[in-house]
């Protein structure tokens, strides 16, 4: 026994796991193949899930503020419910604010003109004054803020859906029914209520608004981004806000935005039930898929099995190093998947105009998921290992 | 080969099937799973479009007239109301009646949020909509400030009782009933109105302009040849779809302009390819496993055509006993997802037949591939 407890730490050397999982090369390929497509399967469900709330959270996150003031009767932030100039008159009076902005936004009123075939497309339309901090968090926006000072301009998101031909290409077009001029454009997206955005100055806002008000100073305001002074703490100042305006307004930090726009999408859309079905089958498929890799190869390796025991290894050792191996060929499936998926988020992405990207949190997640299911199967195939009996191999 | 060796590869095929019961099993159930996946994403691919077409089917028309921009249904535009006079008057046409669709910010009176409903306006005279509810509610239409609901209509918006008031527009409006259809893609919350409320709810839009019209023809008038008539009588501020029309239009707008179809064709994609995945994985295990009795058989004179007719039948025989459970399956998710998502997600013959047909591509896909692996099964080799 002492001698064999000696022998033991060699041997125990032995990447034995590594060993089974290479000594077939067909086998592994074979075996990497289903279990990297079941991979993949879950990847780009999770991926349009995640590709779907960044959609929808992405006007959000672009707002370039500490604190938002909006209706408190609105149930998202991408629906109409204005109010009036006094509101911000009262934002005024709160110290410690070095900017307080109003944006303007219709989902519903303006109708784009497709230069593509001179039809009309709804758009989503912010707007706010240009001589003013910028509203948004976007480069492009800022930096061509001034170009909005003419009466007639307009930027465009150059990641419209394509029918409404914002790429760039064209110069003017009308919107309900004026010409304006494109006088550059930026990067945000469609999301699944809108096909583009337009950004545009308060002014031509007024000027467009369906029920013309011809003056920004009386437009309803969609949202007021406030910036604090440097030192000043969010807190306070959104108490300070709260107790200044009435409570038909809602003051909200950005993170607090962001939750209240995700609230909406997770409670009433039915996207994120639709994906997580598909990324289970993936699961399931991807456990069957080991389960049967690992129970054949047992199967053939038996009397191997069964000699080790023999000789004296522990049966803990063997379990270990068929969970070893599970993980090994988790990981072989894994990588190309993982690798063939951000080729697949690129193609899918460019045309759905869907942002798709491959976050360390989905990777982590699939990753998870992946080598949770190589271990399940293990698991459950791993008890014909703890039964092989010497005695009844040979 | 005689005769009688003719019938032999199923058999063969079967044994060599079912001779380990477990693994056979778990193979079917790896299919089964693919299948199933197959049957959802074409269920979804399908089921969109479908929930766009759902208030067109339950409405009275053989012509649809509409804008020369019309988008979609959420979207039509509107056109002058004098083409439905216009359109009256030309041979075969029986009626002409308008739609007048608006969004409204619905609100509980007590407070709350200001949610947003799409409010439909027509002549209950007309009967335009083919729904017993709406029907037998007339009289409730009739009454002033008064709507019917769509039962479909999300619960944020609060109960939906008879009687109940609510504020449309900051008017209040009680609800004179409810009905059964389905918001499809009109929004989270539908309402019906009469003409004369649709109005007094949105002053000052001007009557004189509708969104859509409904047009029946006498019996006997041939649809196209109709459409080509009003076509040509009409200025051409309209369009006019006839019903088959209208569904290619709205197919294409969600399939094409929507990320519809990408997504639910990519995920239809994968899954085909993951059911090859696990086919192939089942047959070629099984091959390797037996390599020496094929081998045998190669030996004692059986073609590889024959051995490889074997292997494409043990293929076919899995994906056709895993279809079986896997359609019921989707039967029963089918439900779960029209219950869940309200979208019209329906097992149709047609569908039935294109996901089989799927299925027996992958298996044939699954077969070619693992048909390497016997050609390894060399006598010599194996003894």
């Amino acid at each position: 026994m002492a001698a064999l407890d000696a022998a033991r730490p060699r041997t125990r050397g032995v990447p034995l796991a590594w060993r089974n999982l290479v000594a077939n090369k067909r086998r592994l390929l074979r075996s990497s193949a289903g279990i990297a497509f079941a991979a993949l399967l879950m990847m780009v469900q999770l991926g349009f899930e995640q590709g779907f709330f960044d959609a929808s959270l992405s006007a959000v996150r672009v707002l370039d503020g500490d604190l938002f003031v909006q209706s408190a009767y609105k149930y998202r932030f991408g629906t109409r419910d204005p109010f009036d100039h006094g509101e911000l008159d009262k934002v005024h009076t709160v110290a410690g604010i070095a900017s307080a902005e109003p944006l303007y936004a219709d989902w519903q009123d303006f109708f784009w003109t497709s230069p593509l075939d001179g039809k009309p497309y709804l758009v989503r339309v912010f707007a706010f004054n240009p001589d003013r901090p910028s509203v948004f968090t976007l480069p492009d926006i800022v930096g061509q803020q001034s170009l909005l000072e003419s009466d007639d301009t307009v930027l465009v998101d150059r990641r419209a859906r394509a029918f409404l031909d914002m790429d760039g290409s064209a110069k003017e077009t009308d919107l309900n029914g004026q010409r304006v001029q494109i006088a550059g454009s930026f990067e945000l997206g469609p999301d699944f209520m809108s096909d583009g955005t337009v950004v545009m100055s308060d002014r031509l806002f007024a000027k467009l608004l369906p029920g013309n008000r011809d003056s920004a100073a009386n437009l309803p305001i969609e949202a007021i981004v406030i910036k604090l002074a440097p030192g000043e703490s969010v807190p306070t100042v959104q108490n300070a806000l709260r107790a200044a305006l009435p409570n038909t307004s809602w003051v909200a930090t950005k993170a607090e935005l962001v939750d209240f726009e995700r609230q909406f999408q997770e409670k009433l859309s039915s996207a994120g039930p639709i994906f997580w079905l598909g990324a289970i089958v993936g699961f399931v498929v991807g456990m069957l898929i080991s389960y049967q890799v690992i129970y054949t190869d047992l199967s053939d390796q038996l009397s191997q099995y069964a000699t080790l025991k023999a000789i004296g290894y522990k049966t803990s050792y063997l379990v270990r190093s068929v969970l070893g191996q599970a993980a090994l060929s988790a990981l072989a499936g894994y990588v190309p998947a993982w690798l063939l998926c951000i080729a697949a988020y690129r193609v899918i992405g460019a045309f759905a105009l869907l942002p798709l990207h491959m976050t360390l949190r989905l990777t982590a997640l699939t990753l998870g998921l992946t080598l949770g299911m190589c271990l399940l199967a293990a698991i459950l195939a791993v008890r014909r290992v703890i039964s092989a009996d010497p005695a009844e191999i040979f | 080969m005689t005769l009688a060796g003719l019938s032999a590869p199923p058999r063969l095929a079967w044994r060599i099937l079912t001779h380990e019961k477990g693994r056979a099993l778990l193979a079917t159930a790896g299919v089964f799973i693919a299948i199933l996946l197959v049957f959802i994403e074409l269920g979804f691919f399908v089921a969109v479009p479908q929930g766009g077409m759902l208030v067109y089917d339950h409405l009275r028309f053989d012509l649809l007239l509409c804008s020369k921009d019309y988008a979609f249904q959420a979207e039509p535009w509107q056109f002058p109301r004098a083409r439905l006079t216009e359109a009256a008057k030309i041979a075969g046409v029986a009626q002409a009646t308008p739609l007048f669709f608006a969004g409204a910010k619905w609100q509980e009176p007590r407070g709350g949020y200001r949610l947003d409903a799409f409010v439909i306006g027509f002549d209950p005279a007309a009967r335009p909509y083919a729904v017993a509810d709406i029907e037998r509610q007339q009289a409730a239409l009739a009454r002033p400030a008064t709507m019917l609901v769509d039962d479909a209509t999300r619960s944020i918006f609060g109960p939906l009782n008879p009687g109940t008031e609510v504020l449309l527009n900051n008017f209040k409006v009680t609800i004179g009933g409810d009905y059964t259809l389905g918001t499809g893609f009109l929004g989270m919350g539908v309402a019906l109105v009469d003409e004369a409320n649709f109005f007094r709810l949105f002053a000052p839009r001007p009557a004189d302009m509708v969104n859509l019209g409904l047009i029946s023809l006498a019996p006997g008038t041939d649809p196209a040849k109709a459409a080509a008539a009003l076509a040509k009588a009409l200025p051409d501020d309209v369009q006019i779809f006839t019903r088959e029309t209208l569904k290619q239009h709205e197919d294409k707008y969600w399939t094409t302009r929507t990320s519809v179809g990408l997504i639910f064709g990519s995920g239809l994609i994968i899954s085909f390819i993951v059911g090859i995945m696990v086919l192939y994985q089942t047959l070629a295990t099984q091959i390797t496993r037996h390599l020496p009795e094929f081998a045998t058989l190669k030996a004692i004179g059986y073609s590889h055509s024959y051995l490889a007719a074997i292997v494409v039948i043990e293929a076919a025989m899995i994906v056709l006993v895993a279809f079986v459970p896997a359609a019921a399956a989707a039967w029963a998710i089918y439900a779960q997802l029209r219950a869940a998502t309200l979208l019209p997600v329906a097992l149709t013959p047609a569908r039935l037949a294109a996901v089989l047909v799927i299925t027996l591509i992958m298996s044939a896909a699954s077969a070619f591939m693992s048909l390497s692996n016997l050609r390894r099964a060399d006598p010599a080799d194996v003894f």
